[in-house]
């Protein structure tokens, strides 16, 4: 297993943990019926999720940068 | 519309729950597709889906009158006296009774643009923070449109003489609907401890 390999795997999780925490967040948020709901969901569950995602999309530019370095 | 909302969170989470625990499975290409899928589409259409219905619950009557400071503005809607003027669209279904607030208020913090959005904010803050002033006020005005958007076009209304007559000035807000002495008495939440109030299936 290479050391590149390693951090996209560590990526992919980093990311799938934000995503899952973001969602169980929005999930609380749509039960409870309350002004601060709204606050929740868009301050934290939205900002993990996208975070989560930024975190994924950054393990592809990853992946292609250093499939890209092996070529040359 | 709820429901299917956190349908889809559980799919994303079984999803991102097998990335997160074997992320090795990503190396065929069903699985990236799928990796793709779980961890980038799936979880933004999450975001778009609760922002919709935070945004359409945020519509609720219930929702604006969750706030201490609204109370009054609630208890307003039913005073037994038809010179109220949110008073007599609630009572008489002139507005949806379950969203009379943005019926009458769809510029009104969160829901108006950016500016608006982030003055919503801070009413939060005022709510759990600080302290909710006495009187609310509503940011430069209330806007005529707020009327004009059930009311222009209507017979009753075009057919007034005196609407006709300033209608341009209406519909440039150069003549207030509610502040010009004509419906001026609209909420009034000072006065409310001396009104009759309409019970309901009474």
């Amino acid at each position: 297993m290479t050391f590149r390999n390693l951090e996209f795997k560590w990526l992919l999780r980093a990311s799938s943990v934000l995503i899952i925490l973001g969602l169980l967040v929005e999930i609380a948020s749509l039960l409870w019926f309350h002004p601060l709901s709204f606050v929740l969901f868009a301050f934290a569950g939205a900002s993990l999720i996208g975070l989560g995602i930024v975190v994924y999309l950054a393990s592809l530019v990853f992946v292609a940068s250093s499939g890209s370095e092996n070529r040359e | 519309m709820t429901q299917i909302l956190i349908s889809q969170i559980i799919l994303s989470i079984v999803l991102a729950c097998i990335f997160l625990i074997r992320p090795s499975v990503t190396k065929t290409v069903g699985w990236k597709i799928l990796a793709f899928i779980g961890l980038c589409v799936l979880p933004a259409l999450c975001i778009v889906g609760g922002m919709n219905i935070h945004m359409q619950r945020s519509e609720q009557t219930k929702f604006c009158i969750s706030c201490h400071a609204m109370a009054p503005y609630a208890r307003s809607l039913y005073v037994d006296d038809p010179g109220y003027i949110p008073a007599q669209h609630f009572q008489n279904h002139r507005v949806p009774a379950d969203r009379a607030c943005y019926a009458c208020h769809a510029d009104y913090s969160i829901y108006g643009p950016l500016k608006d959005k982030m003055r919503g904010l801070t009413r939060i803050y005022m709510q759990y923070v600080s302290k909710p002033p006495a009187t609310i006020q509503i940011p430069g005005g209330y806007d005529n449109n707020q009327c004009l958007h059930c009311h222009a076009g209507a017979r009753d209304f075009e057919g007034n003489a005196i609407h006709s007559a300033a209608m341009d000035a209406l519909k440039s807000n150069q003549m207030s609907c509610i502040s010009s002495g004509c419906h001026d008495t609209v909420h009034n939440v000072t006065a409310l401890d001396h009104v009759k109030f309409w019970r309901p299936g009474q």
